[in-house]
């Protein structure tokens, strides 16, 4: 789980969502993002770690499958 | 005859500051908010006069409303709170729609300026197609009337004019005729522009409209009607103002600042840059009728005067030529000459200036005003503000680039 602890971060941070929400099991949605805000927040977690998240990808629901499959974009990736 | 409108509030976000009385008293003195700014990098760029304002988001705005803003609507949201909070609104929109129905009535030349210039970037010099998501949505004109009618639950019309420099003006009297017909009790209405990016100012050097910074200083560059004028300004800013019907305000007790009487426009159809005399005419006149006053009754010009060699004596010729023997007795000022030209915040700025001059009964000059130019012979108030306890009827004049003309006409309540 390489990306968990980042997207977790940038949640917190970023998009100020309540440190108590950010569970595994949480969908963006609950954590109040917006489709524009997960659109934009996706484009942070591409940009930190350097990878394109494909569009018939995105179609993650929580944060555990969102953290799932960045970790398997790293991982083709090669790094 | 339709209803009476009044403004019942103001919020500033003006490169003199944030409260309307302040950035007032500062005007009314001649006191200078134009800086000389470098734009570009040390090796690539330019110094410049400009008038830019000193504000900041941080705690005033949610962060993640903040990341999907661009400047100008950050200036808006925050002047529109300042506008409701001193009309005593502040919070009305909070409780559902019914509650909420006041229209947004907003001019904005150019929209997120500096985020279209940061796509531009990442596309053409990071040669990258990933640009942010949001870049659209940022970038649009009608950016700043959206964010105010979402933060603060604004249920009814939500407007942009982008009109150039008659933005707002255009704006204000829009939502003005639409209370005055009875479609609508209350509107936020004004401008907000932030346009000092690299990119956008490179483009208006490159138009050669720009003032040159003086040899007394660059808080002398802005000189309207004034022999050694070489141009504008540039400043940023939102000006938001409250307007009501008479009936919504009788039901609060709340003091309005001046009165709404009148608003007309005009287009010259002659040029994309040059003014025209017979378009302002026409604009100024249409205001007036549509006051119901005679223009004997007007005594305050709040000039359209940007300071550019060519633009100046025009206006002075078109209110020569409405006025004829009256103009002679008016007072006319450009207030830009402190606060330089917000293009589309401009006209908001200048009615909220215009407005509280008609409440104080006081008359701001046009600074810098030190050698006037033959053809601007007109009483252009030089230098120093005036006392002017009998002052009732003042207008504000705001001509466009496209050859746009918007006059409004503000009474003392």
């Amino acid at each position: 789980m390489r990306a968990y602890p980042y997207l977790a971060e940038v949640l917190a941070d970023k998009y100020d969502v309540d440190e108590d929400k950010i569970r595994p099991e949480a969908t963006l949605a609950d954590l109040g993002l917006d489709s524009l805000m997960v659109v934009e927040f996706l484009f942070d977690v591409e940009d930190e770690f350097d990878i394109e998240v494909p569009d018939d990808r995105a179609e993650f629901e929580t944060l555990d499958e969102a953290a799932t499959l960045i970790d398997e974009l790293i991982e083709a990736k090669g790094d | 005859m339709g209803r009476r409108v009044f403004i019942t509030g103001l919020g500033l976000i003006a490169p003199h500051g944030e409260d309307p009385e302040s950035v007032f008293d500062r005007i009314y003195q001649g006191d200078s908010a134009v800086r000389m700014v470098r734009s570009g990098t040390v090796d690539f760029g330019s110094d410049l006069p400009l008038a830019t304002a000193d504000f900041t988001p941080k705690d005033r705005i949610p962060k993640t409303q903040q990341l999907f803003m661009a400047r100008a609507s950050q200036m808006a949201v925050v002047a529109a709170e300042g506008a409701l909070q001193s009309s005593g609104l502040f919070g009305v929109g909070q409780e559902g729609p019914e509650d909420g129905e006041i229209g947004v009535y907003m001019g904005c030349g150019l929209g997120g300026a500096e985020i279209l210039q940061e796509g531009y970037r990442t596309y053409f010099v990071r040669q990258s197609r990933r640009g942010r998501p949001s870049t659209v949505p940022m970038i649009m004109a009608s950016g700043p009337a959206s964010h105010i009618s979402m933060r603060f639950g604004l249920h009814g019309p939500t407007h942009t004019y982008s009109i150039a420099c008659a933005s707002s003006t255009v704006a204000i009297g829009e939502a003005f005729r639409a209370i005055r017909d009875g479609y609508l009790d209350t509107a936020l209405s004004g401008g907000a522009e932030a346009m000092l990016n690299d990119g956008s100012i490179a483009a208006w050097e490159r138009l050669g409209v720009l003032a040159s910074s003086h040899t007394d200083g660059p808080e002398a560059s802005s000189r309207p009607f004034d022999l050694e004028r070489t141009g504008f300004v540039l400043g940023e800013g939102a000006a938001l103002l409250v307007l009501e019907a008479e009936s919504a305000l009788q039901e609060r007790a709340v003091d309005p600042i001046a009165e709404i009487i009148g608003y007309g426009v005009s287009s010259d159809a002659f040029s994309l840059t040059e003014p025209h005399a017979a378009g302002q005419e026409a604009a100024m006149r249409s205001a007036i009728t549509d006051a119901d006053i005679e223009r004997e009754e007007v005594q305050y010009v709040n000039a359209h005067a940007t300071g550019t060699p060519s633009g100046d004596p025009i206006e002075i010729e078109a209110i020569k030529s409405i006025f004829e023997d009256h103009a002679s007795n008016l007072a006319v000022s450009s207030t830009k000459s402190v606060h330089g030209h917000l293009v589309g915040a401009s006209g908001a700025l200048e009615t909220a200036i215009s407005a509280i001059a008609l409440q104080k009964g006081r008359i701001p000059p046009t600074a810098n005003l030190t050698d006037p130019d033959p053809s601007c012979d007109l009483d252009c108030v030089p230098e120093y503000g005036r006392e002017a306890p009998e002052l009732t009827v003042a207008i504000s004049n705001s001509f466009a680039f496209g050859g746009s003309n918007a006059t409004l006409v503000l009474r003392k309540v």
